[in-house]
């Protein structure tokens, strides 16, 4: 589904990720661990088509050069970003968004836009699934929302788009106990043979409830070491400083 | 220009049927522009906006006389659909329809055949041209204890035969005690380059509520200036809306003066403009007994090289106790051309008050635009919502929420 190969970002000539290769298969989850400042949250900027990198390389994302699409067209393509801080936006109803979001979606991928009935309907379903307090969907987007309310929000956004590849910019972080396992049902329920996801972490707390298929040790721009989830519970022993 | 003024305004008088009062207090006002001019950046309230210079680049030949024997036919068309509303139709400076078909007889009363007051126009050289000039003057009374039943439109229409024209109008609204009025003004201009001139005055006795909203949507190459005088008494609330966006200039000027205690002021006020617009809205609010309130939410979003200037005041007067004063403003610029000009102005004279003011002005977040880009959004789409997202909250302070309705519409706010 996904193919990096040998990408490189530079960021005002400074290099932020050189020589990083990962394949994500369709299925699969995998987490990136990562020490403050090794690159994770340029990765998931790249592939959701931030502008402002110097990048050499190949992303391949179901066989489709990424670089030849625009950040929206990635959106309709399937890909989907967890942001580590979502934004705040005045003035924008959240529902009204959702809507706006998913019809934008549907409408690139051919299929019939949702009228309002059975929108709300959905996002209903969805908001109750992920113990989302509905009456929130009606005030501004991410406006007043706690820091654990704005990461639920953006679950709820990726379980309402449903798309093939979702990246979790340490969506953990922030969280109680109680809500990280709310977002890690959530990503659960979407896990599916078609469905792949890319967890960016820097902890190990979260694969308690998420269970991946691989770990990769993101340091200094490039992954150092990959395994199996054993490899996370190796990582939280040792700490980053003393692996290698 | 002078000769063409002269020779235009002995014109108005021997063709019209002015009263001996009349005439004389027109020709003092006469003479005041005369001495005076249109005004310039030399004058601190013009600083921003050098009208002279706006006239002069935009309108060549003005000429002052405007024939006003024969009816102009109104296109139906413009008139605001879905909305039930009373009418007062100006086309090219002539009035053309008196429509109050919701409203009781006998409640409301409309003359036009009044006698110029000596009004303080020494200053406001605008308000001498438009005495001078101004050939009926109406004056529109709503009876005590009466609130209109629908709102009344007063479209401001010029049609194409009308070139470089000046248009002096002139109407004065008074609320007696405890009565209503929901006003929109509205204008579809399909003239070019005229100057359209209007000085409203509005007196609002106690208990009164006075709801204007001032709609410049239409895109036209018209300069114009529109005064807008208002006197309040005990318990009265006057709320102003503009929506500043269709006309190549255009200077609001609200003067809005709280004599009553307990009386309320709100201005609230968006601009929108691209090309090389330039918009003004300038405010003087004066406390001028104790407890008395007013808010001011200015927002404005700027485009290709147009410019927009709030000039804000609030006066508070020495027995002003108790006065409540906010204003504030913010502009989205973008681009690099564009230009805000902010002028808050505070000068308060009594020490128990509470006002506050502020002003800021940036580009669009881009990561805002990212972000909801990466919801599937294209970067229009985006910058669209963000927009309207920045401007819903001036128009929410919309009290009427079927004028309010009319306004998003009109602005494709509806959500």
């Amino acid at each position: 589904m996904l193919k990096i190969k040998n990408l490189k970002a530079d960021i005002e000539s400074k290099s932020i990720l050189n020589n990083f290769n990962l394949e994500i298969k369709p299925g699969e989850v995998h987490a990136i661990m990562g020490p403050n400042g090794s690159g994770k949250s340029t990765l998931s900027n790249i592939l959701s088509g931030k502008k402002g990198y110097d990048i050499s390389g190949e992303i391949l994302f179901e066989n489709k050069n990424l670089f030849e699409l625009e950040t929206e067209e990635r959106a309709h393509k399937g890909i989907f970003l967890a942001f580590q801080y979502p934004l705040e936006i005045p003035g924008v109803n959240t529902n009204i968004f959702l809507k706006t979001s998913l019809n934008a979606i549907r409408k690139a991928r051919g299929e019939k836009e949702l009228d309002a009935i059975e929108f709300l309907k959905l996002v209903k379903l969805k908001a109750k699934e992920l113990k989302f307090d509905e009456e929130k969907l009606n005030r501004q987007l991410n406006v007043g929302f706690s820091g654990g309310e704005k990461k639920k929000n953006e679950i709820l956004q990726m379980s309402i788009l449903n798309p093939k590849l979702s990246i979790l910019d340490e969506t953990d972080s922030g969280l109680d106990i109680d809500a990280l396992k709310i977002v890690a049902d959530g990503v659960n329920s979407l896990r599916k043979k078609d469905n792949s996801f890319l967890i960016i972490t820097h902890y190990q707390r979260l694969l308690d409830y998420i269970k991946p298929d691989y770990v990769h040790v993101l340091m200094k721009g490039k992954i150092i070491k990959s395994g199996g989830a054993e490899l996370a519970l190796e990582l939280e022993n040792k700490g980053y400083e003393n692996f290698n | 220009m002078i000769e063409q003024l002269k020779i235009d305004f002995e014109k108005l008088i021997k063709n019209s049927n002015f009263s001996k009062k009349n005439v004389e207090i027109k020709r003092k006002s006469f003479h005041n522009f005369i001495e005076k001019g249109f005004p310039n950046r030399r004058e601190e309230n013009w600083k921003f906006s050098d009208l002279n210079q706006i006239i002069s680049k935009n309108i060549k030949n003005l000429s002052f006389y405007n024939d006003l024997s024969k009816p102009n036919k109104i296109d139906q068309s413009i008139f605001i659909d879905g909305l039930e509303h009373n009418k007062l139709v100006f086309v090219n400076g002539r009035i053309e329809k008196i429509e109050f078909d919701y409203e009781e007889k006998n409640k409301i009363e409309i003359l036009d055949d009044l006698v110029l007051e000596k009004s303080n126009d020494d200053n406001n050289s605008l308000l001498s041209l438009n005495n001078a000039f101004v050939s009926k003057y109406f004056k529109l009374i709503v009876k005590k204890n009466y609130s209109l039943q629908k709102p009344l439109v007063i479209y401001n229409i010029t049609n194409k035969d009308l070139v470089s024209k000046s248009i002096n109008l002139k109407v004065d609204i008074f609320l007696e005690e405890n009565s209503s009025l929901k006003l929109v003004d509205f204008s579809d201009d399909k003239s070019n380059t005229n100057f359209i001139n209007v000085n409203y005055s509005f007196d609002l006795q106690k208990y009164s509520i006075l709801k204007n909203y001032k709609i410049d949507n239409n895109s036209n190459n018209n300069i114009k200036y529109y005064f807008n005088y208002i006197s309040q008494e005990i318990n009265s609330v006057s709320e102003i809306f503009l929506l500043s966006s269709g006309s190549e200039f255009i200077k609001n000027e609200i003067n809005c003066n709280l004599r009553g205690k307990y009386s309320s002021a709100f201005v609230n006020g968006i601009f929108i403009l691209n090309k090389k617009k330039h918009h003004e809205i300038k405010t003087n609010i004066n406390h001028l007994v104790e407890n008395t309130k007013s808010y001011q939410l200015i927002k404005g979003v700027l485009e290709d090289t147009s410019k927009a200037v709030y000039q804000g005041k609030i006066f508070v007067d020495s027995k002003a106790q108790r006065t409540n004063g906010y204003q504030l403003s913010k502009a989205i610029l973008l681009n690099d051309n564009t230009e805000f000009n902010a002028k808050p102005e505070l000068e308060i004279y009594a020490d128990d008050v509470k006002c506050s003011h502020g002003s800021a002005s940036g580009s669009l977040n881009e990561d805002s635009i990212f972000y909801l880009m990466s919801r599937g959004l294209n970067y229009n789409e985006a910058k669209k919502l963000l927009i309207n997202g920045f401007l819903l909250d001036v128009v929410e302070k919309i009290t009427d929420s079927e004028i309010k309705n009319l306004i998003k519409n009109i602005m494709s706010l509806k959500q």
